[in-house]
């Protein structure tokens, strides 16, 4: 499906892949963040508004290089708050991090004022949006970066390869002696830090930081790991899938932006991919084709009495 | 004025707690085995009364403005549309989905489409297509997450962007003013005493809700698919049907709250609604529904939402802004879900 779409779309998209590597370094970052997270088995909501508080946090600290520096490390704390609350405290990683969306959503209006902050160091910003090996802007290459460290991290170190066993069977894993807990934390820590980059990168190079800034990103960046075969169930997945999903995903939305589609028609298309790709991986095929055997075999007894109790009240 | 702004807060805390009684007789279990509850659990059970409470006495007594008539009737109408959209969305977070994040999108759709249909031809006719999309919103949400088993989180994040993808490109993103008068607006400016007719409907949806909950097959066998879901398919329920159910009354219960919402404003954009997952969750969570499912009131979510909006309006009478409302209610759904969580491993659950 991911292939047939890409290659539908891709002579349109050929002509400028500048506009769209740009495009898919941004969402593909933070989907690659989000991959360690999703491969245990859990979920990071939180990445869009850390994406933001990162770049506003950045862009109120005068000193350029500091406030990298700060905007990492505010990243790996709220990757850190993440992990507490779904280890330590038990909360469920879509709810715990939901609760953290909306928090640093505001955290964002509170520290910025509710209006974009002007990056002091433009000229810094303005060289960062320039291409600095052939045609590649240093957002490429740290994507391509990153791509690369998480893939070696997830492959190659023990600690990364681990994060398969947790997401495939935390019992076993830890059965097995892996410190399920820590493994966890570090996976939040690098989605935190990995979605605090992109609010750099971003902030950069808009020269401001924008307290609304990733919203969009939320969806887009699901959709690049959904797509690109990561198992919400956690453990099955690649940095490749991902960065396959995140491409086609990219060329796509470029393709619609240059055929003159609009955003909100572009949004119905993403919200459908991501929609598809959700009810479509092995676990729903499985659960569909059992439930049309069970209904074939004569559906089930219960099933009466539930249904008069919802007519009544889309009657009334 | 003092004395009666003293009277007006008592009689509010007073219904509150009347309300509380009656949520805590009905979720509680007959069969629990008697025990001293954990000092975790009690604040899991019974905190939102004792909170609820104090957080009106202290508007009441600290903040310039709270205990006023006209305020106390703008929360309400404030915090109708939320309310509404909070009880409905309850049978979900009840089902063990975590929530409808497609709220968003049905709330907004319901408002423009009272507006702008019945502007153009009857309100009949613009109520009739509402339902309808409502009835697709449930359906659709519903099948993919019942059906396929597709996380309900995903599912409905999508359904949002896809939703409101529709409404903006059918609208234009153009605001719609409803006429100055008619009965849309007669309805949203309607009072009596304090409360409008929008909260008046709240409370009968939420009755209507809670012994939908509490005396049907359906209700029962929702919180059973809550608490297990595999017992309850291995018993041969049809646990897709039950589930299609709990997103067709969010979807209903969405619906209403936009109609309510367009008829207070008597404009509608698809704008208006962002931030009524977040908020109606927030109330639903404070209420005691637990996000972990199968356990949960419809009218202890209303003490959730009495909750909610007495912050919010504290917040706002105190001038702080958007983004310290945000992060209140953020931190508030943090709070309230880990308090659960901890009462739960206390409990040995």
């Amino acid at each position: 499906m991911v292939a047939t779409g890409t290659w539908i779309t891709q002579p349109v998209a050929f002509t400028s892949y500048q506009v769209t590597l740009g495009r898919i370094a941004l969402v593909g970052l933070v989907a690659l963040g989000l991959t360690a997270v999703i491969l245990m088995g859990e979920l990071d909501l939180s990445v869009a508004s850390t994406l933001a508080v990162a770049g506003v946090v950045m862009a109120s600290i005068d000193n350029l290089a500091l406030g990298i520096i700060a905007a990492l490390v505010v990243g790996l704390l709220i990757g850190a708050a993440n992990a507490f609350l779904v280890v330590v405290v038990g909360i469920n990683s879509f709810i715990a991090t939901l609760g953290m969306l909306f928090l640093l959503r505001g955290l964002a209006f509170v520290i910025s004022d509710e209006e974009p902050v002007r990056l002091s160091n433009i000229d810094a910003g303005i060289s960062f949006g320039k291409p600095l090996i052939g045609e590649f802007t240093p957002r490429i290459l740290l994507f391509i970066f990153t791509f690369i460290v998480m893939h070696l991290f997830l492959t190659r170190v023990r600690v990364g390869r681990e994060f398969y066993a947790v997401g495939g069977n935390r019992q076993a894993a830890r059965d097995a002696g892996i410190p399920v807990r820590r493994r966890i934390f570090t996976g939040f820590m690098i989605s935190g830090l990995v979605a605090a980059g992109s609010g750099v990168i971003n902030a950069l190079e808009r020269t401001a930081a924008d307290p609304t800034a990733g919203s969009t990103v939320l969806l887009s960046s699901f959709a690049a790991a959904i797509v690109g075969g990561i198992l919400l169930n956690g453990g099955r997945g690649s940095v490749f899938g991902t960065l396959l999903g995140a491409t086609s995903l990219g060329i796509l939305q470029v393709a619609l932006t240059l055929s003159v589609v609009q955003v909100d028609v572009q949004n119905i298309i993403i919200g459908s991919v991501l929609f598809i790709a959700v009810i479509s991986d092995p676990n729903s095929i499985r659960a569909v084709s059992g439930s049309v055997r069970s209904f074939l075999r004569g559906g089930s007894v219960l099933s009466k009495p539930s249904v008069d109790p919802k007519e009544a009240t889309n009657n009334g | 004025m003092t004395s009666e702004a003293s009277g007006e807060a008592t009689t509010t805390s007073e219904a509150a707690a009347r309300t509380a009684d009656l949520g805590d007789r009905g979720g509680a279990d007959p069969d629990i085995k008697r025990r001293k509850l954990h000092v975790l659990e009690q604040m899991a059970n019974r905190g939102i009364f004792f909170f609820t409470a104090a957080l009106v006495l202290i508007a009441a007594l600290f903040i310039d403005g709270f205990a006023s008539l006209e305020n106390i009737t703008d929360v309400f109408h404030r915090a109708a549309p939320i309310g509404i959209v909070a009880v409905g969305m309850t049978f979900v977070v009840i089902s063990a989905n975590y929530l409808d994040l497609s709220v968003v999108a049905q709330v907004a759709t319901a408002a423009v489409v009272l507006i702008g249909v019945s502007n153009n031809s009857n309100i009949p006719m613009a109520i009739g297509l509402a339902l309808l999309i409502a009835l697709a919103y449930g359906i659709v949400n519903g099948v993919a997450v019942g059906v396929f088993k597709a996380n309900a989180v995903i599912v409905t994040l999508s359904t949002t962007f896809i939703g409101l993808g529709l409404l903006r490109w059918a609208s234009g993103g153009s605001i719609y003013f409803g006429p100055s008068d008619g009965p849309i607006r007669s309805f949203g400016t309607t009072e009596i005493g304090p409360f409008p007719l929008s909260m008046i409907v709240l409370v009968v949806i939420a009755i209507g809700l809670h012994f939908l909950l509490n005396r049907t097959t359906f209700g029962f066998l929702l919180k059973s698919y809550g608490s297990n879901r595999n017992a309850t398919r291995l018993a041969g329920v049809n646990t897709a049907l039950v589930v299609v159910g709990a997103f067709l009354i969010s979807a209903l219960g969405s619906t209403i709250g936009g109609f309510v919402l367009a008829a207070f404003s008597n404009t509608a954009v698809s704008a208006m609604s962002s931030g009524f997952d977040f908020e109606a969750l927030a109330a639903i969570i404070v209420g005691g529904t637990s996000v972990f499912g199968g356990k949960g009131s419809v009218l202890r979510t209303l003490l959730g939402v009495v909750f909610v909006s007495v912050l919010t309006n504290i917040m706002v009478l105190s001038g702080l802004g958007f983004g310290y409302q945000q992060m209140a209610i953020g931190a508030l759904i943090a709070a309230a879900v880990s308090v659960d969580a901890l009462a739960r491993r206390a409990a040995g659950k």
